[in-house]
């Protein structure tokens, strides 16, 4: 797969060398198809007043120009007025437009895929409340219709399309790790009758996880089973279409997003189950909670949930006993993008974590108004951007020595493993661990 | 490219620090990948044990095997999985093993 991989490097080089003139146009078109009227008028907006650029973990950790929200707009602004403005098309260099054409690609695939994670917090500082991250991935989605998602990002797709989950784990690995892991949650919980149920016709919930879980931490899986043994849940996982993670969404190719997110509805409908819960996934919950039923044109007949809502309401309704002196050391908490600022998920992980341990810090700053972990937008499937990566997650790295925490809790894989890296490079020596992990320790069976 | 060096042997390794050209390795690459990126100064037999099944399931299948396996198969305990290659199965054992970087959120 080495030489796959370096096969996968030198094509993606080839592709943007040897883009035609036809590439481009259907660029431009799937770009155009993806604007809305009100996105068109926010391409139309920005006032370049600059006060997104404190807003992004890019900018502040390098201080690059290229790095400021506006810049990043102003690559497609240029194209947008070129192309599908009256004023751009008569006078271009009265407004600044450009041409799509060749020389400009590996510009925009370096800003769009490799300077954003499409965390929204600029949005947040936007004099005029643009949406920034909704126009760029609406150009990652035009690159994507031409072959020019970055290696890694789009291997996991292919993966993910191929092979039914973007780890490529068989089935009957997935099955077996399961079974594993019923016994691990035995010795656990010291109940041999305790289950992880597989494929469970007609249960209350349908839990799904992220391949990450059974592929390499799968203890994560066993602490959302003890806390589902401990609340006497109806729940079940499924032997297929059980993958939470949906790389679509960060390549912005909406076609691919549906095919992935419709697996989910699929394993419902199989199932009879009533309500779909996803893992601690922060674009696994943007994805599926609000996205996909767009990209799907489809109502859905169930609810969709994150397993935070779930825990919040179980503590609530006094199904769980916690002892948070179990959890001794003081604990933070990251606010993933996706489940926060653009999911809408706020208070909940607060509530329960302030119940499961014995001290909670915030970070400074924190709910809608914090700052990405830097793993988001597929940033840690792209290699070519990782030094980038891990300088920009200098801000978040900063954040989390300041609390003085010892623990980092993230309901978001994908933040756990960004998480993973900056206590390495920034040497935080913190412990990371799930939402549902920090519960499990504290549970009273 | 990065690249990362020691014992008279230079290697290629990617912006992760996984190795480039898997033809390259071997028990001395597999010392420079635990020492340099990992920060493991000496692979016990244990370690061994870990990076050997790893590497020939991959070898077989063109895949990294899923923890399971590698508990099954060493006969390790998960967590003592985790004592071996701090950084986890992923960004430890198999870069160490010479592995691609696995796709998804690793």
């Amino acid at each position: 797969m080495n030489e796959e991989k370096k096969y996968q490097k030198d094509f993606f080089e080839d592709r943007i060398e040897n883009i035609k003139a036809e590439d481009i146009r259907k660029a431009l078109y799937v770009f155009h198809r993806k604007l809305s009227n009100q996105s068109a008028a926010y391409l139309n907006s920005c006032l370049h007043c600059g006060l997104c650029a404190d807003s992004c973990h890019y900018y502040l950790s390098t201080g690059e120009i290229p790095s400021i929200p506006a810049y990043k707009l102003s690559l497609i602004e240029k194209i947008f007025k070129k192309h599908f403005t009256l004023l751009g098309k008569r006078a271009p260099g009265w407004v600044k437009a450009k041409d799509l054409t060749k020389d400009l690609l590996p510009e925009w695939i370096d800003s769009l895929f490799g300077r954003c994670t499409l965390c929204g917090r600029c949005s947040l500082n936007c004099s005029v409340g643009l949406n920034i991250a909704y126009l760029i991935r609406a150009a990652r989605g035009a690159l994507a219709s031409v072959g020019l998602v970055p290696p890694g990002l789009q291997s996991t797709i292919n993966t993910a399309i191929l092979k039914g989950n973007s780890m490529a784990l068989p089935r009957e690995d997935w099955i077996e790790t399961v079974e594993w892991l019923a016994e691990e949650l035995r010795a656990e919980v010291n109940d041999p009758q305790a289950e992880i149920p597989l494929d469970r016709k007609g249960a209350r919930l349908l839990y799904t996880v992220n391949p990450r879980e059974p592929m390499f931490f799968p203890l994560s899986i066993v602490a959302v089973a003890k806390i589902f043994y401990a609340a006497g849940e109806s729940w079940t996982l499924s032997s297929e279409d059980y993958d939470v993670t949906n790389y679509g969404f960060h390549s912005g190719d909406d076609n691919v997003a549906a095919l992935i997110s419709g697996r989910l509805v699929r394993s419902m409908e199989k199932l009879g189950t009533q309500d779909l819960v996803l893992a601690e996934c922060g674009h696994g919950f943007n994805s599926n909670r609000w996205e996909a039923p767009e990209w799907l044109a489809k109502k859905y007949g169930f609810d969709v949930k994150s397993i935070i809502q779930i825990v919040a309401d179980y503590i609530q309704k006094g199904r769980l006993k916690l002892d948070p002196s179990r959890n001794p050391e003081p604990v933070t908490l990251q606010d993933p993008c996706h489940l926060v600022r653009l999911g809408g998920i706020v208070e909940e992980q607060r509530y329960i974590l302030k119940r499961a341990v014995a001290r909670f810090i915030e970070m400074n700053p924190n709910r809608e108004k914090n700052f990405c972990c830097g793993g988001g937008g597929g940033q840690l499937a792209m290699p070519r951007f990782a030094k980038r990566r891990l300088e920009a997650g200098k801000i978040k790295a900063d954040q989390i020595k300041e609390t003085e925490a010892k623990v980092v809790a993230s309901p978001c894989h994908n933040c756990i493993d960004q998480l993973l890296e900056l206590n390495k490079h920034f040497d935080l020596r913190v412990k990371i661990k799930t939402v549902a992990e920090i519960v499990a320790d504290a549970l009273v069976i | 490219m990065p690249f990362i060096e020691g014992k008279g042997k230079k290697l290629e390794v990617n912006e992760e620090g996984f190795l480039i050209n898997p033809e390259e390795w071997n028990t001395e690459a597999a010392e420079l990948l635990a020492r340099e990126e990992e920060g493991i100064q000496k692979l016990t037999e244990d370690h061994w044990k870990v990076i050997h099944y790893i590497r020939g399931y991959y070898q077989e299948k063109k895949l990294a095997p899923m923890v399971r396996k590698v508990c099954k198969n060493t006969e390790f305990q998960l967590k003592y999985i985790y004592e071996l290659f701090p950084s986890g199965p992923a960004k430890g054992a198999c870069k160490v093993a010479g592995l691609p970087k696995p796709d998804g959120c690793v």
